[in-house]
């Protein structure tokens, strides 16, 4: 079964090829080839993740036998094949739930453009997930970051150009922080593969040389990733971006574009400086003090938002902020708590976009609260998938968002200065998240009055968007199972980061 | 077992009581639906009358036989009977001891001829047989009350007494007597409260809740402890107190005694006020034992609490124009009397206390009636519309001023006695300056009782035309004053009914005066055994 | 059999709730006989189960690790259950009747059927976990009740009850992750599970923990500051009110704070500290304040619902006492003011249906025209007030007892309070019953001709909790002494 060692570098490369092969076809066969693409990548990763539990260790796969530092390495372990594989999941859920959107809201000429620009996310993805070089990692994080663009601005109206232009600059300010702490340590160890870097650095740290250079890099790498991920107060650009794409594009990006930086800095924490020397740096605590200010301040940014998109968009933020108050911690348990959350966000922010979408379509099209009342009557499956992601983000048991609070809470009181603040801020932000969300799912149960119906109104049940009600059902049933049964995602996410080291 | 018929009594009248409720809510239900078809039932008045004699013959029949029952039961020696367990350790439980027998004793008397004169004077009121209904409850309530033979069953009893008394008070449904009648219970309750916060924690501090002449205090659980265990009973007494009239929870007497109907003025003034008495009795000798107070902070501020209470009624009655309330002020001042014979936790003091207890609970309400008589035959409340009253209902104002002279306390009616006693056992108790001052205070008390007595009998037997025209009145009243002279020229004394009762009452007020002996040793006896 | 009747009882009503609505009834009394058979079976299981007494823990399912949802019946959840396998039927045959006017009655009894479930899985949770997953579960099937009525008030009331529970579980959330990492386990032990090797120099912070925890769990039960929710739930249908917010819902979070007082942290740690006393002010406060508070109000189901604040703060009072005695009042009083309080409330609620009147002062005379549910509103009241010979007398001894007993000052002003809260009590339940018999010399009865006693589906229900107040204020030495064995289980240590 060796040959399924290959799987990792032909997803990436399939993924990057089917783009230009998406620009030949028809407008219904690249949604089908994509469609199909996307469902291929994803068994292989689920074969990846298969075979390398079998083996029970990681692999390094390297391209054209050239061993390094002159070839370039792709490395698969449990994490990264999971991640791939779940990536891939998310990706076609968020595909088949914005179909009718995209259909109409970006013009024809164009949708042929919208798949191109797909799998190359996709695979920019897919290859920071697996790379072993981190100049390769850089490479990618641009491609990422230009197919995001194109995400944001093929539906066009003149917010989306803004909203991509801020998205652009700051996105452009982060990769060139990350270049610049990139070359640093380049400059530093000689190496650009991880695992050689990380030698390196061990040999640095034990010889107590160049420490202030080390920590200026480390800082740069994660400033620069932290600012593409929308840490807090790095996250102006997040509400337009979100909120005014067309809600494919919304679910992508909040929920894989920017966990895909994370789970960067996750290998880069882990594989190429360190843990040890992570956590006993200054760093975390900076990570840990602004995860916890955007958690509250999304929150609160939202409860004052009056559009549903960018309420969604906001709470993003304070769920990355909930991200990085778990690298804070500086201890593995909560790295897991974090990465758990990676994959709950992922789960719940699309699908969160996804019924906003419908939601908004039976209410004239308009997204301000005062239309949405009684939405939850006019089209149910939306209503009802809302009301799952909100619960699942208030963080109410039987929903995943459950599970990563306990996760996290878990880890936090293992520290004894962390603790309290962790605790209380996780209860303040549930608080406030419920405030935000449950007041929305309060008002989308509210029924009109009949003297109040406006024009737009209408009523749409499952039977009339079957791939969006498919993709609403699914994503209720993966938050439903990451709620109730997370016992394997945490294992596969622990015996992952044993595997990093 | 066999000694449950001791509580027939009680079913008895519960049974008539509710029964007679029932019928007159069902009335009104009848009443309401018949008034849609917007024919008033304006039933013949022969029927009516008919109706109302049963009510009536029905009352008064199963007071008396409820009075010979109870009576049998509670001086055919000592029984006690356990219902049933409310708790562990806590039994509802009757005991009929000395105690118990003087207290039933009054009231009965008392309930019977009240509810004699209540059939002639309620006809003016209307609804009789909600007044009876509730009039019955109360005497079977009562009369529980004072067989309890634990503190929690007196407790019951003192609540079910005090929301079965209530409709009395507001009987004639205008808004000033619902108001008082809401402040009398809300006070009684807060009273009530008071003294249950003190029975939560005796209960720990004390061997049992069982009435023991002496005091149930066990000494092992007391020790060291003692700090809140004052403060309680301090608490207790007054909340007890408050159904006595006792300052400084003694507002709602005044509001709620002159609202009532006459006969449920007298009952309340005469009996249900005791009835606080009883609980302070029970509360200081038998449970937490004379012993425990004797030259405490408690004591002395409890005394100091009675002596201002009977200052201050006094003084408030002088001052009070309208008769019931000046009757009712006067209660105020007089059950302290018997407070502060208890205080001062003296034999003499106690034999003078329950002494006081049945004399005033006789005078009071046969004062209550001659004014619910002044009310029912001549419409007049206040003191000075009284003048002359004598020409016209002599008999009754001879009665009146029987009455009065027991208050004050002129030999050789009964209150000279309860007084003397009271007195005496101020002087001998071991009570330091009190000794001095609580006589005299009873002193001072005596003499504005007869300043605010005595002038209704003056002024009813001589009008005295020209101190009337002397003053600078305004010429109507005066007109008034004379055109009521003139009406009350020929004699027209009220109908049996109600005279009779007021002689019964009169003749005891003097004659347990003049025959104290069997009174005072019957009282002496209990002080004895509980000091 | 027996382990599995555990699940049944909690999924039976969830699941024959959620057919409620699919059901293809051909009319409303098809639909009505299956929601009460469904009821009435789901309390024989219970009371089945409750004499079968399964020792074992059935485990549902496991979240992560160690962490699962499980099942297990001991004393204290024995009387949750059994109270409300007496409740529910009957609350449902009063809804019957009341419902006819609210409309929407297939969502309504889905999830009051709903409720039943959850109700049942709180009082047979095996550990900190399962409870919390179904104290949150609660709030969220309970708030569409609160909103059946769709009008503006009840959709805000329906908001803010929905954030002060989620911000309460959100504090309870804290303890609960303290029990599991400072605990030697996570299932409900008698005495506390806390390991003290563990805790080591950390008391202080596990004090100020359990002060969070227990507020936590306590804005269910509407301690102050967090009362306000409970009196402006009140805009939901009576048996609403009446069930849940003066009974279920309420209670359950009184049995939490039972569970993490004398179950996990264990009174061994907190009896005597900082943390008590805190909770006891609170509570002591909270028992004076909804009475003031239900003194002023005049829409009679929120004075019934300040009324509930104030009780509810009494069993509080006896949880923190911290002693067994402590624990057996405050079991007695959640069990004699459950009946109490539904009483009163089906009684308001039979006022409202009949006459559709809800302002105190428009009842005048009332108790003419119906003068069975005017003589059980009263007899209720007067037990809420404590006439011994009626439950709350009963239930108030207990507690004046243990708190006597405990030798703690701050208890002694608590007794205190009781009574301050006992005469307030009086006042504004016995004005209602004045106003209602006794309405004043001239009162035209025609304004109330239309008033009449409702049909025995109300009534009966209401006879029967009458019925069961005299029996607990009479004879109440069984029902205590089953409550004394379940908290003296406490007395290990």
């Amino acid at each position: 079964m060796d040959f399924i060692r290959n799987f990792s570098f032909f997803s990436i490369v399939l993924s990057l090829f089917s783009g230009p092969l998406s620009s030949i076809l028809g407008r219904k066969w690249a949604k089908r080839v994509n469609t199909a693409e996307i469902i291929l990548l994803g068994l292989m990763s689920v074969a990846v993740l298969w075979y390398v539990l079998q083996t029970g260790e990681a692999f390094v796969y390297t391209m054209g036998h050239f061993p390094a530092p002159w070839g370039n390495e792709i490395r698969a372990g449990v994490l990264e094949a999971f991640m791939a594989a779940f990536f891939c999941l998310i990706m076609l859920l968020c595909m088949w739930g914005g179909v009718r959107e995209r259909e109409s809201e970006i013009e024809a000429s164009k949708q042929n453009l919208y798949y191109i620009m797909v799998n190359l996310l996709l695979c920019s993805l897919l290859a920071l997930i697996y790379t072993n070089d981190l100049f390769t990692a850089y490479v990618f994080v641009e491609i990422n970051t230009i197919s995001a663009c194109g995400l944001i601005m093929i539906r066009q109206n003149g917010r989306t150009i803004e909203a991509a232009t801020r998205y652009m600059i700051m996105s452009l300010l982060g990769s060139g922080l990350l270049l610049l702490g990139l070359c640093f340590l380049y400059d530093l160890t000689g190496h650009l593969l991880m695992s050689n870097i990380q030698e390196a650095v061990h040999a640095l740290v034990a010889n107590g040389q160049y420490q202030t250079p080390l920590l200026v890099s480390i800082s740069l790498m994660c400033v620069g990733l932290a600012i593409k991920s929308a840490l807090f107060p790095f996250h102006t650009w997040l509400p337009d971006a979100y909120g005014y794409s067309t809600v494919s594009s919304a679910a992508i990006l909040s929920s894989l574009v920017s966990k895909g930086y994370i789970f960067l800095l996750v290998k880069i924490f882990y594989r190429v400086i360190g843990f040890d020397i992570i956590s006993s740096s200054k760093v975390i605590h900076v990570l840990f003090a602004f995860g916890i200010a955007g958690m509250i301040v999304g929150s609160v940014d939202a409860i004052r938002e009056n559009d549903i998109r960018r309420m969604i968009a906001y709470s993003s933020v304070a769920q990355i902020g909930y991200i990085y108050m778990g690298f804070g911690l500086g201890t593995t348990a909560g790295v897991i708590a974090s990465i758990y959350h990676v994959v709950c966000h992922a789960a719940t922010k699309s699908l969160l976009f996804i019924a906003a979408s419908g939601i908004t379509d039976v209410s004239g099209g308009s997204r301000h609260f005062e239309d949405l009342t009684g939405a939850g009557y006019r089209n149910k499956l939306a209503g009802v998938a809302f009301t799952v992601g909100s619960l699942s983000m208030v963080g109410v048991p039987m929903f995943a968002g459950f599970i990563s609070k306990l996760y996290f809470a878990q880890a936090a009181v293992g520290h004894t200065v962390k603790m309290l603040p962790t605790l209380i801020a996780l209860a303040i932000s549930t608080i406030l998240n419920a405030v935000y969300f449950m007041k929305t799912v309060i008002r989308l149960y509210t029924p009109v009055k009949d003297g109040e119906k406006k024009a737009g109104y209408g009523t749409i049940t499952v039977r009339q968007q079957p791939v969006k009600a498919v993709a609403l059902i699914l994503f209720i049933l993966l938050n439903v199972i990451l709620g109730l049964n997370a016992e394997p995602v945490i294992g596969l996410i622990r015996t992952g980061l044993e595997m990093f080291s | 077992m066999s000694d449950l018929w001791i509580l027939s009594p009680v079913l008895l009248t519960l049974g008539v009581g509710i029964f007679l409720l029932v019928w007159s809510f069902a009335e009104h239900i009848l009443a309401a639906k018949a008034f849609r078809p917007a024919e008033p039932a304006a039933g013949s008045k022969p029927e009516k009358e008919a109706g109302l004699k049963t009510v009536h013959g029905l009352a008064v029949g199963t007071l008396l036989a409820a009075a010979v029952l109870t009576l049998g039961a509670a001086w055919s020696g000592d029984r006690s009977v356990t219902l049933f367990y409310l708790m562990k350790d806590i039994p509802i439980y009757f005991h009929i001891d000395d105690i118990s027998r003087w207290f039933v004793t009054v009231v009965t008397v008392i309930w019977v001829l009240v509810g004699i004169y209540s059939t002639v004077y309620m006809q003016h009121e209307g609804e009789e047989k909600r007044f009876f209904g509730f009039y019955l409850l109360v005497y079977g309530v009562l009369v529980c009350l004072d067989f309890s033979g634990n503190l929690v069953t007196m407790y019951l009893f003192y609540e079910l007494m005090t929301l079965a008394s209530f409709p009395l008070v507001l009987h004639n449904g205008s808004r000033e007597a619902i108001m008082a009648a809401l402040k009398y219970l809300f006070y009684s309750l807060c009273g009530a409260y008071m003294g249950l916060f003190g029975i939560y924690f005796l209960y720990r501090y004390c061997s049992s809740l069982t009435f023991m002449p002496g005091g149930t205090l066990s000494p092992e659980a007391v020790s060291g402890q003692a700090g809140i265990l004052p403060v309680a009973v301090l608490l207790m007494l007054i909340g007890f107190g408050a159904k006595a009239g006792m300052f400084p929870l003694h507002a709602w007497l005044p509001t709620a005694h002159p609202v009532a109907p006459s006969p449920a003025s007298a009952a309340l003034s005469g009996i249900i006020v005791k009835s606080g008495v009883l609980a302070i009795i029970r509360v200081v000798y038998y449970i937490v034992g004379p012993d425990f107070l004797r030259g405490t902070w408690v004591q002395y501020t409890w005394m100091a609490l009675t002596l201002v209470t009977v200052f201050m009624g006094s003084l408030l009655a002088y001052r009070e124009p309208v008769l019931k309330k000046r009757l009712a002020y006067s209660t105020v001042s007089q059950v302290s009397y018997i407070l502060f014979g208890l205080a001062v936790l003296s034999p003499a003091g106690f034999t003078g206390a329950l002494l006081h207890v049945a004399f005033h609970a006789v005078v009071k309400c046969g004062l209550f009636l001659t004014a619910g008589i002044f009310l029912f035959c001549c419409g007049k409340t206040r003191v000075d519309q009284l003048a002359g009253i004598g020409r016209r209902m002599p008999a009754v104002l001879w009665c009146y001023t029987l009455f009065a002279l027991a208050l004050i306390g002129i030999p050789p009616t009964s209150g000279f006695v309860s007084k003397w006693y009271l007195a005496q056992g101020a002087l001998h108790a071991d009570i330091g300056v009190w000794s001095y001052v609580g006589p005299a205070v009873l002193l001072v008390s005596a003499l504005l009782t007869a300043g605010y007595l005595l002038p209704i009998t003056m002024k009813g037997f001589f009008p005295g035309q020209e101190e009337s025209s002397g003053s600078a009145e305004d010429t109507e009243q005066k007109q008034r004053v004379q055109a009521d002279t003139a009406g009350a020229a020929k004699r027209q004394e009220p109908k049996a009914a109600m005279l009779v009762p007021l002689l019964i009452l009169a003749a005891l007020a003097l004659g347990m005066g003049l025959l104290p002996g069997v009174f005072t040793d019957f009282a002496g006896g209990i002080a004895a055994l509980v000091i | 059999m027996h382990i599995a009747i555990m699940i049944t009882v909690v999924l039976l009503p969830i699941l024959g709730g959620i057919l409620i609505p699919m059901l293809p009834f051909h009319n409303r009394k098809q639909m009505l006989i299956y929601i009460e058979a469904l009821v009435l079976v789901n309390s024989a299981l219970i009371i089945a189960m409750l004499l079968d007494e399964p020792e074992e823990a059935f485990v549902l399912f496991r979240f992560t690790g160690d962490l699962r949802v499980s099942f297990h019946l001991d004393g204290l959840g024995r009387i949750f259950a059994a109270m409300a396998a007496v409740l529910w039927p009957l609350a449902v045959l009063y809804s019957f009747e009341y419902m006819k006017h609210e409309g929407h009655e297939a969502t309504f009894f889905m999830f009051y059927v709903i409720t039943y479930g959850i109700t049942l899985g709180v009082a047979m949770a095996d550990n900190i976990l399962t409870m919390y997953f179904f104290f949150e579960m609660m709030s969220l099937v309970t708030l569409p009740l609160i909103m059946h009525t769709q009008t503006r008030e009840a959709v805000l009331a329906s908001r803010s009850y929905l954030y002060y529970m989620i911000g309460g579980a959100a504090f309870a959330f804290i303890g609960m992750i303290f029990i599991l990492a400072y605990g030697t386990t996570s299932t409900f032990v008698p005495g506390g599970v806390l390991d003290p090797a563990k805790i080591g120099d950390k008391t202080n912070m596990m004090l100020f923990v359990y002060v969070l925890c227990f507020l936590g769990f306590s804005v269910k039960t509407a301690v102050w500051p967090f009362s306000s929710w409970l009196p402006r739930a009140g805009v939901a249908p009576t048996p609403v009110t009446a069930l849940l917010h003066a009974v279920a819902v309420v209670n359950t979070g009184a049995f939490a704070a039972m569970r993490v007082t004398y179950y996990s942290f264990g009174t061994e740690l907190l009896r005597g500290t900082w943390a008590q006393n805190v909770v006891m002010v609170l509570v002591i406060f909270t028992i004076v304040y909804g009475c003031s508070r239900a003194l002023k109000e005049t829409h009679l189901k929120r004075r019934l619902a300040w009324s509930t604040v104030s009780n509810l703060s009494y069993i509080l009072f006896g949880v923190v006492l911290m002693t067994p005695l402590g624990l057996a009042g405050a079991l007695c009083h959640m069990l004699f003011h459950s009946f109490m309080k539904i009483c009163s409330f089906f009684c308001a609620g039979a006022v409202m249906y009949k006459t559709g009147r809800s302002y105190v002062h428009e009842l005048d005379g009332l108790g003419r025209r119906m003068p069975k549910v005017f003589v059980i509103f009263t007899i209720s009241g007067m037990a809420l007030m404590g006439v011994p010979g009626l439950a709350g007398f009963v239930s108030k001894w207990q507690l004046a007892q243990a708190a006597v007993a405990s030798e703690n000052p701050l208890a002694w002003v608590g007794v205190g309070a009781l009574l301050i809260s006992a005469l307030l009590t009086a006042i504004y339940m016995l004005t209602i019953s004045v106003r209602a018999f006794f309405p004043g010399k001239d009162f035209d009865y025609s304004k109330v001709a239309d008033a009449e006693d409702p049909n025995w589906l109300m009534l009966l229900p209401l006879t029967v909790f009458v019925l069961v107040i005299v029996l607990f204020g009479l004879h109440p030495q069984p029902f205590i002494r089953a409550l004394q064995e379940v908290a003296s289980v406490m007395t290990v240590s």
